[in-house]
């Protein structure tokens, strides 16, 4: 890091200040809450949150309506697929991951997928107990 | 390898000397400690899940969540979550509404949208002790309860779908031992969670006295508001499946 004056009384250099000062090339700061561009990031949160709770009336409608009706893994499909939308949307928007660099994204990202593959593989585990004891031969 | 913005300094990203994600410190450290986080409430969903799925038969959501407050007896499945879930998605979006200010330096915009959201965490953490009190006291949920196979049937039929196969099958014990293990579950998690909420109700205020002291107004940059936000993007994100977990699958 190059050398540059200090002001003796200057201990701002501590915080996290002047490491925001450097990244902030992605959620710079601005003056004008009124400006344009101010405008357009609230207009996007806005609709994001119109989508999530347009998914979450939809799960629930599809809860109520379908819950003895469906078979159950196709609703339980609908389900997850829309819960990992929800997500999907709260973490890249209201978040800002979507406005980080993309090895970062990608450190977040990667243990959530592997993640995944744990859920089934517990899941099925559980199932398999079932079926398990449930044929066990008795001598 | 990243390319670099016009804000950060023109070096290799793994040069050394600066952050190779172009983030700083703390909020690298937020968003690995919200991993760690995930993992553990994941461990727990997926307890639950093995479980249930390993369960001959298991408590209906429809059944066992149709209360409502000042609503009487009357059946409404899934109507008080969902108001809850609405909360908490809307506590989020007035945690955004909060960071943009922030970076717009807005200083009374980050004071009246952080506000809102710690208002609308103090309504979830209410209605979260509503539904606690309810199940605890009408129904006879509650950690360790319906461990005795002979208690009347009377007591935990109406946690089930009786229309059900899995439910005309059951016998008292399995029946008992489900209420039992449903209950643990479902006030272990929800507990867990509703604590990271008031913990994050405890932190927002935290950040709200220090903005409204002129804390990072002074430093020159609203960051800590962006962390705290994380934190709280992550408890409303546990809260998304929890919910999908518990009333809906």
């Amino acid at each position: 890091m190059s050398s540059h004056n200090h002001d003796t009384n200057d201990t701002t250099h501590y915080y996290e200040g002047d490491q925001s000062k450097l990244y902030s090339g992605i959620m710079s700061h601005h003056d004008d809450i009124k400006s344009p561009e101010s405008k357009k990031q609230l207009k996007r949160i806005t609709k994001i949150l119109v989508l999530l709770s347009i998914i979450t009336i939809v799960e629930v409608a599809f809860g109520l309506l379908f819950s003895y009706t469906m078979p159950r893994a196709i609703l339980n499909t609908i389900f997850l697929v829309l819960t990992l939308l929800k997500a999907g949307y709260i973490v890249a928007v209201f978040m800002h991951l979507g406005d980080e660099v993309k090895s970062f994204i990608w450190i977040v990202l990667i243990p959530l997928v592997l993640f995944i593959w744990f859920i089934i593989a517990f899941l099925a585990d559980g199932d398999f107990w079932l079926w398990m004891n449930n044929s066990a031969q008795l001598k | 390898m990243a390319h670099s913005t016009a804000a950060t300094v023109e070096t290799k990203p793994w040069g050394g000397g600066r952050s190779p994600f172009n983030v700083s410190y703390g909020k690298m450290m937020m968003w690995f400690f919200l991993l760690s986080d995930a993992f553990t409430f994941g461990a727990f969903l997926i307890s639950y899940g093995t479980k249930r799925f390993f369960s001959a038969v298991w408590p209906d959501p429809n059944h066992v969540f149709h209360a409502f407050p000042f609503a009487g007896h009357m059946d409404l499945p899934l109507v008080f979550v969902s108001l809850m879930t609405f909360i908490l998605i809307a506590s989020s979006v007035t945690m955004v509404l909060a960071v943009h200010a922030g970076h717009y330096g807005d200083r009374d915009g980050v004071i009246k949208w952080m506000l809102w959201t710690i208002v609308g965490g103090i309504c979830f953490l209410a209605c979260q002790a509503w539904e606690w009190t309810h199940l605890a006291h009408l129904t006879g949920g509650l950690w360790g309860t319906f461990t005795d196979i002979n208690t009347d049937p009377a007591m935990y039929t109406g946690f089930y779908d009786t229309n059900s196969e899995a439910f005309k099958a059951a016998n008292p014990a399995e029946l008992t031992e489900a209420s039992h293990n449903f209950f643990n579950f479902f006030f272990t998690i929800t507990g867990f969670h509703g604590f990271h909420v008031l913990s994050g109700v405890g932190f927002l205020i935290l950040i709200l006295v220090n903005t409204v002291n002129g804390t990072y107004h002074n430093r020159g940059h609203y960051e800590m508001v962006e962390k705290v936000g994380l934190y709280w993007h992550f408890v409303d994100l546990v809260w998304v499946f929890v919910f999908t977990c518990f009333y809906l699958l």
